[in-house]
């Protein structure tokens, strides 16, 4: 994309001339299309209509006080033509008695005229003027303005002085002027207009990042890394999150077509059951094995599930389940405990009757159980029953997979909507919370990307 | 690019509940014991379960 070097057709031509100022010699390289022209030596602006360079204001100001980034007379290819930088320009406004600024360049191509970037803590924006004016529509908050089918909503207005100049521009730009600046978004563009006097200009800028202006003008080194969230910078998220959902719809319908498949065919079998009452008024262990039972089928669950009598009381089942062929045992220990009663808040009431414990990957084989009962002495016989299931579906893990699937889908949606929040807290919208601070990164309000072109179409 | 992570992801998490599903895993933890001797059957009492010492809640409000 870089067009420095030797003048392509189509490039500038310069023209040589001498500062009435301080007498230096400069270079006018948008040639009758400038209206002004900034000395680089004594920064005396000077009418670049006039042939004898008429002397338009002077200020003072040092040779590296603001070093533009893109030296000026430097070319390069925007949108498929070549413009040379011919002006620079720093803008700034003032909140709570702070400046705050930023830059705009001027690039020219003799062909295409005049277009913009304008630059601010990294973030660049392409810009130019509009042929054709926005519908503005203020009956809602915030204003929009509508341009070829886009709406662009109002984020900020503010006044905004030149504060330093360089080069020439297509109008008569003064240091210390001011205008009414009003920017409109719709990510990655924006509209902004200027109001000076009773003239409006118009112009659209569209974000374009830092390398693709270095790569274009045959930069060295790194441009500066973006700080913060800008106006106009479009979400890395905004388009994602839209599919991400639409994903997370695909896979809701997967997960419930899996619950049914799995609920439907599993085998869901009882193997065991059988009912027990332990004498809590003898000594003693009380140890017992069941009866032998066969668990069929594919390495699987068992679910095994303990009722009892228990009021007011506990009972506590060490459970082994061993495997008749091969001596391996699953060994597990299970309490089952329930109180009620009533006190000055109501009635109360703490554990159950019953209890469930998914026995993980069963082999198929030959299996009892031991089982071995302990509570407190002299409660009289609790009695209670242990059933078995083989190839119980688990409903946890549907529940733990749609968690699964839910909490990246709604991380990056807050990502999304708190890049729009930090986007929006420097804007005249800002939440209340955030009016003061520095949350989307910038150390100002941002606005105004795009102000140019006094004498351009209004 | 982050779309086709998430499909990547989610294939994954419906895979394994897949899995998790059909080899029977659960989020209950069994203490896995070897060479269990046949005499357990005879005598239950000569099988000590490492649960035994646990300590019983006697709770109520």
């Amino acid at each position: 994309m870089n067009a420095s070097g030797p003048n392509p057709p189509g490039t500038p031509q310069v023209k040589a001339l001498n500062c009435p100022g301080c007498g230096a010699a400069f270079t006018l390289r948008s040639l009758s299309q400038a209206v002004t022209v900034v000395c680089d030596h004594c920064h005396s602006i000077l009418d670049a209509q006039d042939p004898r360079l008429t002397i338009l204001q002077k200020f003072k100001a040092a040779v590296d006080e603001d070093p533009p980034l893109i030296p000026l007379g430097r070319r390069g290819t925007i949108r498929g033509a070549a413009y040379e930088v011919v002006g620079f320009e720093r803008r700034t406004i003032h909140v709570d008695g702070v400046p705050y600024s930023w830059h705009e360049y001027v690039l020219f191509n003799p062909y295409k005229g005049f277009r913009y970037l304008t630059e601010y803590n990294g973030h660049w924006n392409d810009t130019s003027i509009l042929r054709s004016l926005p519908t503005v529509n203020n009956d809602v908050s915030p204003p929009t303005v509508s341009y070829l089918g886009e709406t662009y909503k109002h984020f900020q207005t503010a006044k905004a002085a030149t504060s330093f100049v360089l080069g020439e521009f297509p109008w008569q730009v003064r240091v210390g002027e001011s205008s009414d600046v009003s920017d409109y978004v719709s990510p990655p563009r924006v509209i902004s207009s200027e109001r000076t006097g009773k003239e409006i200009t118009w112009s659209m800028g569209e974000y374009i990042s830092g390398r693709d202006i270095w790569k274009a003008f045959g930069l060295e080194g790194n441009p500066p890394e973006p700080v913060g969230v800008y106006e106009n910078q479009p979400s890395p998220l905004s388009a994602e999150t839209t599919t991400i959902w639409a994903a997370f719809a695909g896979f809701m319908v997967l997960l419930v077509l899996m619950f049914i498949g799995f609920s439907s065919f599993a085998r869901n079998e009882r193997v065991f059951q059988g009912t027990y009452g332990f004498n809590t008024n003898t000594r003693g262990e009380a140890p017992f094995v069941t009866d032998v039972f066969e668990l069929k089928g594919h390495t699987s669950d068992l679910e095994l599930t303990t009722s009892t009598n228990v009021d007011n009381k506990w009972i506590y089942l060490s459970y082994a389940l061993i495997n008749q062929d091969t001596g391996q045992a699953q060994d597990f220990g299970r309490e089952v405990s329930y109180y009620h009663g009533y006190d000055e808040d109501g009635s109360w009431s703490e554990g159950g009757r019953e209890d469930s414990v998914a026995i993980p990957s069963v082999p198929p084989g030959n299996y009892y159980l031991r089982v071995e009962p302990e509570s407190d002495f002299g409660h009289g016989t609790i009695y209670y029953s242990i059933s078995a299931k083989r190839d119980v579906p688990q409903v946890s893990f549907f529940g733990i997979a749609l968690l699964a699937l839910l909490v990246p889908a709604g991380l990056i949606t807050w990502r999304s909507m708190n890049f729009e929040h930090l986007r929006w807290a420097e804007s005249d919208y800002a939440p209340a919370d955030s009016s003061d601070d520095d949350s989307n990164g910038l150390d100002r309000p941002i606005t105004l990307g795009n102000m140019f072109g006094k004498g351009s179409d209004s | 690019m982050i779309r086709n992570l998430y499909v990547l992801y989610g294939m994954i998490v419906l895979g394994t509940l897949a899995m998790a599903e059909y080899r029977g895993w659960s989020l209950n933890s069994v203490d896995e014991v070897k060479n269990v001797p046949r005499s357990v059957r005879d005598n239950p009492g000569s099988y000590r379960s490492v649960y035994n010492s646990y300590h019983h809640y006697t709770g109520g409000k």
